[in-house]
């Protein structure tokens, strides 16, 4: 059902070139209207999903959503409207109403905002792939799904009480057209495997998760076995049924890499974005070029990592994405950058403002955002540490910027004993203080996964992202467990 | 603004489910809908942007066998609604069977829901908006000269239809307004900061022009905060804090959860599984509720459930499918996607909830948090995002670093009170209450 390099409004199709030159038309009509800058974007996703359940697929979707947005900026306000239309005289009331609320912006504006003079790039990207899911037949989906939800039955056996195992590809299109002279089209084709599964003894249930995701065709889900997905998920909801609560209190720990995914993700990532940081919501606010973090500690956004769940080629403005070191061996070296905060801080743009389709303006956003791994093995982190916790198997977190507290959770623990891994714990949230932990860390392993493929939420707009890096261990973590 | 009935959405969704019907479908729903919202953000105490969005969609869903195909757009055009008719009947043709499926819900007559739609908040244009925003600015900067006011103000209206292949029209247009405020103050090295929000679907019952000073006052509450030794102690969840387990049963309560086996609340139904001080009705009927609606996402009816009486499990949350399913009363909570509550209103208590804090020797009080627990485990292990140290029955210092844990059938059969005073949202009754012991992590 999913369609590609296809602009669709349900009732008519217009191609991309029509579309480009309608984006033109209404920016020159924004340059009539001697605005200070104007951005129209037009975005499309078609998408298809399945899900498997006890054995049934049976629930298929599938959907295309396409619209306009428009942003603009006059006399140093912004003001943005959408529409779901793809009709020209509704783009162009779109954008006088776009007008009229950057009139609203300015008054109450704090200083007028002047973007960078960057000249805009034309250029047309699309994210490669070796399978299209539009050419992967509904029957051989379904073959690889199922084999997830029998491979993860056959492990897990009589502990089963339900088994959930999904598929989602998602085709998009965005095109943006600026004031600057760009005109970028960027075609992404995102292909998602889950499986949930709940395990049971008694009237003890236990739930774990596991996603595979990407920025690829079909080939995502053929390249996974279901040892690395479901029967992974169906070990660890299994054994947690025989596993004693996690303790409460503040211990030694070490990050399994996708917890470390979460903790730069949530506790660091989102203070190093720069609207937060000119919004006087960041405890990095006033810190650049200092030492926020142990030596250990070097933090990369990078949304050119082929393949990966959060990259992108351009962002919303139509700005190359980079790889950007946030933290270099433990100092902070810069911002996340949208055009906006680019120029209000005097540097270049970082390609990092990101839309949630077309009914969203582009807000700071990261893309795949890492710790940089180290020499140590996991048993070097482990050697000296009497009585800590492993916390693996990172599921969600969040952080108040402004207070720098963070928490984490983990879909299981395993205690560390005299040096050694001992009896597994359950799933527990984690808590701390985001320079504090930053500080506290000791060392992080040469080992490294970035395998945290999400969709992160800010003012509303949802944004794949990916978080990684290596085994992080840390003098001491608030444990929020039941013992 | 122009305001289309929605008996041209009701034609839409008609033409969705005829087409799909046509197309092999056995059964058809479709949801059409459109909307504006505004929105106007705060950074920095000034505006940061000021946004109209127009919406439009169709959803529909359709039955082969019990196979589900649904699909999605963003418009309502007639031929739009046929292309979804269509396409959803091939995905139902193609899903495999479901045995448990019998069909849709049947016509029925609606209850009235007064309060849902504000002819005068539709009509509102951004610089109403704007004003409720930028009167927070000021009256947070009238409090603390240095407060860092955050934000935003929201305006929407929404019209939809919903129709099915068996007969059921149903049609509904709403309003809703808010306002949301985060201070920041930073002082001497310190940080304290709140937020807070006013939310409504009539201007009558919206009342944002204090927030800012409320938030900025609450700020500066949450300057100095400290860990405390880890414990386990009684812990009073404050109206926020307490809404956030009362959603997790909820949620552990849905019946597809509990039929598919994956809810702590198997097999618990006509059980005790909180303490006698529990009760909790779901009423859609609040006029002007936020969650009120004349039917659910299966457009089925809405009526007022008791789900826990004096602490006993009364009903799980049923959907249509879910209903037929096992066999019981349909209580009206399906969305389109699934099953949620709707104005959640626990009972009250015989005291306040400063004297029911006054009781307290050693204890948390939580203000903001979400101890929501695990759907399939119960297991609660959440951050305390915003609180206070209970000593000798006063509020003494904030909290940091500071985290509670435990089970939910543990923490709610441990509710030793509830407030007879609580904070009304419209349709929603939040109080305070009590747990007697919880296992509290913190750093010291």
């Amino acid at each position: 059902m999913p369609v590609g390099g296809v602009l669709l409004d349900g009732s008519s199709n217009m191609d991309r070139d029509a579309i480009k030159q309608q984006l033109e038309r209404v920016r020159d009509a924004a340059i009539q209207r001697k605005v200070d800058f104007a951005e129209v974007r037009c975005a499309s996703v078609a998408h298809s999903a399945l899900v498997l359940q006890d054995g049934r697929a049976d629930r298929l979707g599938a959907g295309k959503r396409a619209g306009m947005g428009v942003r603009v900026l006059s006399k140093g306000a912004w003001g943005f409207a959408s529409t779901e239309s793809l009709g020209e005289s509704d783009w162009l009331a779109s954008l006088e109403d776009a007008i009229g609320m950057a009139t609203v912006s300015a008054t109450r504006l704090d200083e007028p905002v002047i973007l960078p003079d960057i000249p805009g790039v034309v250029d047309d990207v699309r994210t490669s792939f070796e399978i299209d899911p539009t050419s992967v037949s509904l029957d051989r989906k379904l073959a690889a799904v199922r084999g997830y939800e029998e491979a993860s039955g056959r492990s897990a056996r009589e502990s089963v009480a339900n088994l959930m195992t999904g598929y989602n590809d998602a085709h998009q299109i965005e095109i943006a057209c600026n004031t600057r002279g760009a005109l970028v089209s960027s075609e992404t084709v995102r292909t998602l495997v889950w499986h949930a599964i709940t395990a049971q003894n008694g009237t003890i249930r236990q739930r774990a998760r596991e996603v595979r995701a990407g920025q690829a065709g079909f080939e995502i889900v053929e390249q996974t076995p279901a040892k690395e997905l479901s029967v992974k998920a169906a070990e660890r909801a299994v054994s947690l049924l025989s596993a004693p609560p996690a303790p409460a209190g503040k211990l030694p720990a070490v990050f399994h890499p996708s917890i470390a995914g979460l903790l730069v993700h949530e506790a660091l990532g989102h203070n190093t974005e720069a609207d937060a940081v000119l919004a006087g919501q960041s405890i990095l606010d006033g810190r650049l070029g200092t030492k926020i973090a142990a030596e250990c500690i070097t933090v990369v956004d990078d949304s050119n990592i082929p393949g990966s769940w959060g990259s992108y080629q351009y962002d919303s403005e139509g700005t190359p994405g980079c790889r950007r070191v946030l933290v270099d061996k433990g100092t902070l070296k810069g911002f996340l950058h949208s055009l906006e905060t680019a120029g209000k801080m005097g540097v270049e743009p970082t390609g990092s403002a990101r839309a949630d389709g077309f009914a969203h303006r582009p807000i700071v956003r990261m893309s795949n955002t890492m710790i940089l791994p180290g020499q140590s093995s996991l048993e070097d982190l482990i050697a000296d540490i009497d009585l800590g916790i492993l916390l693996r198997a990172g599921q969600w977190g969040y952080v108040w910027c402004e207070k720098g507290q963070y928490t984490c959770h983990a879909g299981e623990g395993v205690m560390i004993r005299n040096g050694q891994l001992a009896e597994q714990v359950r799933n527990v949230s984690v808590s701390g203080l985001v320079l504090e932990t930053l500080a506290n860390a000791l060392d992080v392993s040469r080992d490294f996964e970035l395998k945290m493929p999400g969709n992160c939420g800010k003012d509303g707009q949802g944004m794949p992202v990916n978080g990684g890096g290596p085994y992080v261990k840390v003098r001491e973590i608030v444990v929020g467990g039941q013992a | 603004m122009t305001q289309a009935a929605p008996d041209d959405l009701l034609k839409v969704a008609e033409i969705a489910c005829d087409a799909a019907v046509k197309a092999g479908a056995e059964f058809a729903d479709a949801l059409a809908e459109r909307g504006r919202d505004l929105s106007v953000s705060v950074e920095k105490n000034a505006i940061a942007s000021t946004d109209a969005r127009l919406r439009a969609s169709i959803s529909v869903r359709t039955f082969v066998a019990g196979g589900t195909g649904w699909w999605s757009a963003s418009t309502t055009s007639e031929e739009a609604a046929r292309e979804a008719g269509l396409r959803a009947a091939e995905l139902a043709q193609a899903a495999e069977s479901d045995p448990d499926f019998v069909s849709l819900v049947t016509p029925a007559p609606y209850p009235r829901v007064e309060g849902l739609y504000d002819e005068k908040l539709a009509s509102l244009g951004a610089p109403d908006v704007a004003s409720w925003i930028t009167q927070n600015i000021d009256s947070a900067l009238g409090v603390a000269a240095d407060a860092v006011v955050s934000g935003e103000a929201d305006a929407h209206w929404r019209e939809y239809a919903l129709a099915n292949s068996l007969g059921v029209q149903a049609a509904q247009r709403t309003t809703y307004a808010s306002v949301y405020t985060q201070v920041v103050l930073r002082r001497d090295g310190d940080v304290g900061s709140f937020y807070e929000w006013d939310s409504a679907r009539k201007l009558t019952d919206f009342a944002p022009a204090d927030l800012g000073a409320k938030t900025a006052g609450e700020a500066a509450r949450y300057l100095g905060s400290r860990t405390i030794k880890t414990a386990t102690m009684p812990v009073v969840l404050g109206p926020l804090a307490s809404r956030a387990i009362f959603l997790g049963l909820c949620a552990a309560a849905s019946a597809e959860d509990v039929q598919r086996k994956r809810s702590f609340l198997v097999a618990k139904k006509d059980e005790a599984i909180a303490s006698e001080h529990v009760t909790l009705v779901d009423d859609p009927l609040v006029p002007g509720g936020l969650w009120s609606s004349r039917f659910d996402g299966d457009g089925f009816p809405h009526r007022r459930v008791t789900l826990v009486e004096r602490g006993r499990l009364r009903t799980y949350l049923h959907s249509n499918y879910t209903a037929k399913k096992s066999g019981e009363a349909n209580t009206g909570h399906a969305t389109r996607v699934g099953i949620a509550p709707t104005n959640i209103r626990p009972a009250l208590g015989q005291r306040t909830a400063a004297e029911i804090i006054g009781e307290v020797e050693d204890g948390i009080y939580v203000v903001l948090g979400h101890p929501s627990p695990d759907t399939a485990s119960g297991q609660i292990s959440a951050l305390v995002d915003a609180g206070f140290r209970i000593e000798k029955g006063e509020l003494t210092y904030p909290l940091k670093s500071t985290m509670v844990a435990g089970h939910a059938l543990e923490w709610l059969r441990n509710v030793d009170a509830v407030s007879s005073d609580y904070r009304e949202e419209p349709g929603l009754i939040l109080p305070t209450v009590r747990i007697r012991s919880v296992r509290v992590a913190s750093g010291d």
